[in-house]
């Protein structure tokens, strides 16, 4: 499979938008969008946890070009907790409750708009990440946490 | 390295990054390698983090780096 591009960032953003689709790029690609310079595999997403909202991913994913079986598609449109999708144009993870964030509107309203993508705050990437415990993510923060402030000294 | 010449390696990277458009930084920034296990199956869905987590921990190589410490 190709790596993921900016085309397909942008068809993310205006097929989630044509379908109103409430979400944010979260973990090591919304770093990315924000500007910090690393490598990574795959988009992470942190969709809004509704019943409208899952609607709205499902019929988004479909357009993308996911095939997503009926169960697959009820279990988006529940929002479980994680869904890694590898089944379509590109890899995407729906992260509905990533760890260290308290809810998705307190997410929402610290976002940052990158050429119209809706990134999370780097405050919220990190919180996420150190909560995760993961020694990859370990490995990885200091230069994160470097970056963080970098971008806020830039504001 | 010492910490201080480190962060001004980084400093340099993100300032070298700023330089460059957001279409130029996603076409550096994503890569695909295969990784066993976790790319073999076109869909997974975990009821929460923590099933993930445990399943992660249970069926990944451990130099993935997808384990907790």
């Amino acid at each position: 499979m190709p790596a993921f591009d900016y085309r397909q960032a942008q068809e993310i953003r205006d097929v989630f938008a044509k379908h109103g689709v409430k979400y944010l790029f979260i973990g090591k690609s919304g770093a990315i969008l924000l500007g910090y310079p690393d490598t990574t595999q795959d988009a992470d997403v942190f969709p809004l946890r509704s019943p409208e909202n899952g609607k709205a991913l499902v019929l988004s994913l479909k357009e993308l070009g996911f095939r997503l079986t009926q169960d697959q598609a009820s279990e988006i449109e529940r929002g479980k907790d994680f869904v890694q999708l590898k089944n379509g144009p590109f890899d995407l993870d729906l992260v509905f409750a990533p760890d260290g964030i308290e809810s998705f509107e307190d997410a929402w309203n610290r976002r940052v708009e990158v050429e119209g993508f809706p990134v999370s705050h780097p405050d919220d990437i990190i919180a996420s990440k150190e909560a995760a415990h993961r020694a990859k993510d370990r490995e990885s923060l200091p230069r994160l946490k470097a970056y963080r402030d970098y971008w806020k000294s830039r504001k | 390295m010492d910490q201080r010449l480190q962060e001004k390696e980084w400093i340099e990277e993100f300032e070298a990054a700023a330089r460059r458009p957001l279409q130029q930084r996603l076409k550096y920034a994503f890569i695909h390698t295969y990784k066993p296990v976790l790319d073999d199956e076109p869909y997974r869905s975990f009821e929460s983090l923590e099933d993930y987590r445990r399943w992660c921990e249970e069926n990944l190589p451990i130099w993935l780096g997808y384990a907790r410490v």
